[in-house]
């Protein structure tokens, strides 16, 4: 039955062609060596180290099959596969990850996990085998949920501070500055061990942090109120500040008291 | 206008009026033995004098400058208050307050002098209370603050103790290692021994609990080795370290996380090639070990310093303030991550 269908796909196209992607040229010599084995018929046509071409892949050979690991650099095989669409049949190849194959298993894609082994590969073929004569399953929506369950889209807050020293630029990570304060033209960035310039405004920079750990005190000050050590009672209708881990006292001025009421 | 200003009077609680009325009542008591005065009469007085010291006292307490010790104002308001409230006193009872100043000179004076008197004494005891709460405030917090420390130390050697090895590097490594054997490469051999010498570093359960430079670039070798060899032409790497400061002193598993986010973050996500370069060099008694590579750099919204937070908190912990961790930009692109710690000092047992 299954023989019937490819027979009809050869008739078709002359032949059932491939392409694998995977960044590690030995796990893509691999599967090649695998497939000729469990597969004679079937012609490998091309083979990339990542999804980056795969528009122009496409175009260029028609295949029938597309095996893709799905990490890879640049396009990953998620996103190849969102490209693919519906031309081409798909095989996912991945390392062990346990939230992925729960999620192929339930949405029916086919896939082979590394190191595998050729009992599992040939399992594989014959299911595709079977499939190879009808139009292959949109998978551009169950590709967007795996994606989304992979690598859960952090929310996009500013990480790192780029700050320049003497002539290079070093990096700090954001949970290191205990507060950014305007300095006329420029912003300073202080950390418990160093202090350092930057042209980013504090306007920006409150709009790029994390708003549940920095904190604007001040027209001119964000906090970040993991080092707050106290706040006192200031001058007028303001409040002071005291940090851990450095001496500077900061002003929150009375527009942002509030922040500080007792609940 | 009136609201502005109510934050002077925090603190004149119920309880403080209470207590002062009952102060005032017991000293009129007392004094009701000594003066010929009434018991009404004295208490009058005594009440004058105590809530408008109150009043004072607690405006003082409560006035927003930083000139004058708070102490110094309070005792200042009960001297004005003691004075202020004789006055009233006197105008309570519907004296002549010109006469207060001359024939009943003597009378208000020892009212005065009174209510100083008892004024002081009950500030100082409360200026005590006031400053052994705050002592002990003091004393709670840095317990509390002592406390948070053990266990950021704790927590950091929990996480040092966990596996680093994660099943997705070692899976794909397993699939390149069969290939090399079905294909009889004598590749092989070499991948496996590097694995192997990988995850004795690595595991928890073999890991050392004291290193020296030269194992832990031994472990970091291995690891780029494995990753040559998967990421085929992508990646290269070199190891540039004199020989004599190998067997220095160097906290375990700190280079080896470097180099993984140098892989991770750095060469694996450039689809061209790049390069990895540890170098080690000492001077005046500051060890520096970088880790420098050519990949696609830092994006200032990407996270990953998971590893690197848990560095910082271990030097800290190790060296104090003696030891760094410094990430910086590389021109064209990429990031040299550098970690320094004094050699003349070794490393608190940890």
């Amino acid at each position: 039955m299954s023989d019937e269908r490819v027979s009809a796909v050869i008739a078709d196209r002359g032949r059932v062609s491939a392409v694998i992607a995977d960044d590690e040229p030995l796990l893509r010599a691999q599967l090649r060596t695998r497939l000729a084995r469990v597969w004679p018929e079937l012609a490998v046509v091309h083979e990339m180290e990542n999804g980056r071409d795969i528009l122009e892949v496409l175009d260029a050979h028609d295949a029938d099959l597309f095996f893709l690991d799905i990490h890879m650099p640049g396009v990953n095989g998620l996103e190849a596969a969102k490209a693919i669409g519906s031309r081409a049949h798909v095989v996912f190849v991945t390392a062990f990850d346990q939230y992925a194959v729960e999620a192929f298993e339930r949405g029916a894609i086919d896939y082979v996990l590394k190191p595998f082994n050729e009992e599992r590969l040939a399992l594989t073929v014959s299911r595709l085998k079977e499939r190879l004569g009808s139009r292959p399953p949109e998978l551009a929506q169950l590709v967007e949920s795996l994606a989304s369950r992979l690598a859960p889209r952090a929310p996009e807050h500013l990480r790192w501070i780029k700050a320049s020293v003497g002539s290079n630029v070093r990096l700090i990570p954001v949970e290191e500055v205990l507060f950014f304060q305007s300095d006329e033209k420029y912003t300073r960035v202080v950390t418990a061990e160093a202090e350092s310039l930057i042209r980013k405004p504090i306007r920006e920079l409150l709009d790029e942090l994390d708003p549940a750990r920095f904190w604007q005190i001040h027209r001119a000050t964000i906090v970040n109120v993991d080092y707050i050590a106290a706040v006192k009672r200031g001058l007028k209708d303001q409040a002071e500040i005291t940090l851990r881990e450095h001496s500077e006292t900061l002003v929150v001025s009375r527009a942002f008291t509030h922040l500080f009421k007792q609940m | 206008m009136l609201k502005t200003y109510a934050y002077l009077l925090e603190g004149l609680t119920i309880r403080r009026v209470l207590g002062v009325t009952a102060l005032c009542a017991v000293c009129s008591a007392l004094l009701v033995w000594i003066f010929l005065n009434t018991y009404r009469d004295l208490l009058v007085s005594a009440l004058s004098v105590g809530y408008t010291s109150m009043v004072l006292f607690t405006i003082a307490g409560n006035i927003r400058q930083s000139r004058v010790p708070r102490e110094a104002m309070q005792m200042l308001a009960i001297v004005v208050g003691s004075f202020l409230g004789t006055i009233v006193a006197g105008i309570v009872k519907g004296r002549d307050i010109r006469t207060m100043f001359t024939e009943k000179l003597s009378g208000v004076t020892i009212t005065m002098s009174l209510g100083i008197g008892v004024g002081c004494v009950v500030v100082a005891a409360y200026i005590l209370r006031e400053k052994h709460a705050r002592d002990q405030a003091r004393l709670a917090r840095a317990e509390a603050e002592r406390h948070q420390l053990e266990k950021n130390i704790l927590e950091s050697r929990l996480q040092l103790m966990q596996a680093q090895v994660e099943p997705h590097f070692l899976f794909n490594t397993l699939a390149n290692v069969q290939h090399l054997v079905e294909t009889d490469s004598a590749e092989a051999a070499r991948v496996l021994d590097s694995l192997i010498h990988y995850l004795r570093a690595a595991l928890p359960q073999m890991r050392e609990s004291t290193t020296n430079l030269g194992r832990e670039l031994d472990m970091a070798r291995a690891f780029l080795e494995i990753n040559r060899v998967r990421m085929g032409s992508r990646l290269d790497f070199s190891i540039d370290v004199p020989e004599p400061l190998k067997v220095r002193a160097f906290p375990p598993m700190m280079l080896i996380t470097l180099v993984e986010n140098a892989v991770k973050h750095g060469v694996d996500p450039c689809c061209e090639c790049g390069s990895i370069t540890i170098r080690a060099s000492e001077n005046a008694g500051t060890l520096r070990v970088s880790v420098e590579d050519t990949g696609e750099g830092i994006k200032p919204k990407k996270g990953g310093g998971v590893g690197l937070s848990n560095i910082r908190e271990r030097l800290r912990a190790l060296y104090g303030g003696a030891a760094k961790l410094v990430i910086e930009e590389k021109a064209p692109h990429g990031v040299v991550a550098s970690i320094e710690v004094p050699t003349a000092v070794a490393p608190a047992a940890a």
